[in-house]
């Protein structure tokens, strides 16, 4: 056998900085905001149905209740202000070689799964989903959880077409 | 030696029943143990409950153990097994018979395992992991030793010749034994922060708890008048203090030679062409093999104390192992050369300083000082709301302590990247090295936080298919280029990862 061990010149590696990563469908705001209000919804109303069974037993603590009320309206604008300003980090790239994914505003990750460790691929679609014409991909590989991938608000034209080079690229390693 | 004919379907050794038997009580016990004692508590207090008299109890306990008895026979009698010149084959069950085939190279594990029970009379089990779920496992309880050592055998048969793993059969090259000498300083040097704070929780639970009971017997004011004397001065104070704080740590030295004891007992490293055996346990014996080719991480442990007795821990990460066997790979109390010849056995070609050296940002100071600063004010906090500001003075012990894991966390903070392996260096108290093989990455990520982006530093997250390790708050730059590095090696190379 013939050794080679060639010096790898760390310059022309080819870099992350260099990839332009795509951002994902503006459709999937539309969810984000939905499901915030959603929980948003739930809290609040939860915190009134506090109120009406603090009241019924003790007729007093109405101070407390506006502190609270007060509190979740400001967690509630607070968690949809930076999940909006978050939406712009959601964004995906997928290169010869491996799926590049970023997310996160507060904590800004970004993670890259090698083609040649992905076990299988599969997209899903929520109801939601499927009348905003998105899907989600899920990326599963043999690691930990934490090194599965899954990236939400995808075109569904789209999340197909990757689903189907992955699966190509994958099962062609094999 | 009668050899056992594994190909047609053979039952168990009948000493199975008593394991099966003994199996079901106590998963029944355990299920409805707090209705039996709830139910014989007030069927004692009142001689009857309803109209069940303690003999009618005794007689439905019996009823109950006959019928798990019957079950235990039916389900032995029904327990066949037998190898095919490809497949394992199971079939079990009473009413809904089940009828299990594995193929020979799905098979991942094959463990020998002994509990206490089976110690007694003699007959081991044999647990059969595949890859896929949990649930897929098998497990033949009862067998005696040269027919499960075997059938362990002829379960690899096939997968030999697929995974070119020739073992010389009855070589057995016991690499590493440790003496109990060796267990007992193991045990003694072993990190003791966690158990003295365990045993101090659980003493000052039990404390308050008596306290209610003392006030109920009245005793409380003798109590107060005697720690009242106590602490007249300050000196007697620490000394009282100082007393517990010894029995505790002592408390907490015996609990960990025990346990050691226990788990480690006998422990031996038997050397195969390309494996490695692990057989230990006191209670429960276990027999373990690794096989290079699966081990997705290494973790060396040791501390100051340790380094200077020469004791070392290795612990294994393979993948496709469930995480209750993952603990058991683990081989403690090895001299730094026998570490070093077993790393070089399981990951070719590594050594302690390939590559450079590089350290982590002062950030990593910044944060760890901030951290701990938040957990001195909550303990401030608490302290002082329970005992007064007469507790302030524990500050002269912590303050230094919390400059100390400062300083050293950052210290033992180290990484490594050679061409093959990255190695990253942590720990306060203990010092843990991580080897990593990188053609066995699964995935890459880069971590920063909002506060680290205008400072420009980040963190590498590093994930197998076993474990997930972290190199900490290193410069945006250098984390983009050993991401670059790692990403190009892993996908250039072509290597399998298991």
């Amino acid at each position: 056998m013939t050794f080679t061990n060639l010096q790898i010149d760390t310059e022309s590696i080819p870099s992350i900085d260099d990839v332009v990563l795509k951002p994902i469908s503006k459709a999937y705001l539309k969810i984000i905001a939905l499901n915030k209000l959603m929980i948003c919804t739930v809290l609040i109303s939860a915190v009134f149905l506090g109120k009406y069974f603090i009241e019924k037993n003790e007729e007093s603590l109405p101070i407390n209740f506006w502190y609270v009320l007060a509190a979740v309206i400001v967690f509630c604008i607070v968690n949809l202000i930076v999940s909006f300003l978050a939406f712009k980090k959601r964004k995906y790239a997928i290169r010869a070689h491996d799926v590049i994914y970023a997310k996160g505003l507060i904590v800004h990750s970004i993670v890259t799964v090698p083609m040649s460790r992905i076990q299988h691929v599969e997209e899903s679609r929520s109801w939601l989903a499927r009348s905003f014409g998105l899907a989600t991909l899920n990326i599963y590989t043999a690691g930990e959880s934490g090194s599965d991938l899954s990236i939400r608000g995808l075109p569904y034209l789209e999340a197909t077409q990757i689903k189907d080079i992955i699966s190509a690229k994958v099962n062609g390693n094999d | 030696m009668e050899m056992t004919d594994f190909s047609k379907p053979i039952r168990q050794s009948s000493k199975g029943i008593i394991i099966i038997f003994a199996f079901n009580t106590v998963k029944f016990f355990k299920k409805f143990f707090v209705i039996l004692v709830a139910s014989g508590v007030s069927i004692l207090k009142s001689k009857s409950l309803g109209n069940i008299t303690p003999t009618m109890l005794i007689l439905g306990v019996l009823g109950i153990l006959i019928t798990i008895l019957v079950i235990a026979i039916l389900k032995y009698l029904n327990f066949k097994f037998h190898l095919s010149e490809d497949d394992f084959h199971l079939a079990s069950g009473i009413i809904n018979r089940d009828n299990t085939i594995i193929p020979k190279s799905k098979i991942q594990n094959v463990y020998i395992k002994q509990n206490f029970l089976q110690q007694i009379i003699n007959v081991v089990s044999v647990k059969i992991e595949t890859a896929g779920d949990k649930k897929s496992e098998i497990e033949i309880s009862a067998l005696d030793k040269p027919t499960a050592l075997l059938l362990k055998e002829k379960l690899f048969s096939k997968n030999i010749l697929e995974n070119e793993i020739k073992e010389p059969v009855n070589e057995r090259d016991v690499f590493f034994s440790v003496s109990p000498k060796r267990l007992l300083l193991e045990g003694l040097s072993q990190n003791h922060f966690k158990s003295f704070l365990l045993i101090t929780t659980f003493v000052f639970g039990l404390y308050s708890e008596f306290e209610s009971y003392l006030k109920e017997l009245k005793l409380d004011k003798q109590i107060d008048d005697f720690v009242n004397q106590e602490e007249s001065t300050i000196l007697n104070l620490l000394i009282t203090n100082a007393i517990i704080v010894i029995n505790v740590v002592l408390i907490s030295l015996l609990f960990s030679v025990i346990k050691t004891f226990i788990i480690n007992f006998n422990l031996e490293v038997v050397e195969h062409q390309k494996t490695v055996e692990i057989n230990k346990g006191l209670f429960n014996k276990v027999s373990l093999s690794l096989t290079p080719s699966r081990i997705q991480n290494l973790v060396v442990t040791t501390n100051r104390v340790k380094q200077y007795l020469g004791l070392h821990s290795l612990s294994v990460k393979q993948a496709m192992v469930d995480a209750k066997q993952q603990k058991n790979f683990n081989i403690v109390a090895l001299e730094k050369e026998q570490l070093n010849y077993l790393i070089d056995k399981l990951l070719l070609n590594y050594t302690e300083d390939q590559g450079e050296l590089a350290k982590p940002n002062r950030y990593y100071m910044r944060i760890s000082a901030l951290e701990i600063l938040l957990f001195l004010i909550i303990a401030n906090g608490l302290s002082i709301a329970a005992f007064g500001l007469v507790m302030l003075w524990i500050n002269t012990v912590f303050v230094p302590l919390a400059v100390l894991y400062v300083y050293f966390a950052y210290k033992k903070a180290y990484y490594r990247i050679s061409d093959d392996f990255v190695t990253i260096g942590s720990g306060v108290i203990d010092t843990t090295t991580n080897i990593l093989q990188i053609h066995k990455i699964q995935s890459v990520k880069i971590k920063q936080t909002i506060f680290q982006k205008p400072k420009s530093i980040a963190s590498l997250v590093i994930s197998t298919a076993s474990k997930s390790v972290t190199i900490p708050y290193i410069s945006k730059q250098d984390a983009i280029s050993i991401y670059n590095l790692l990403l190009y090696k892993v996908e250039s190379q072509d290597r399998d990862w298991m």
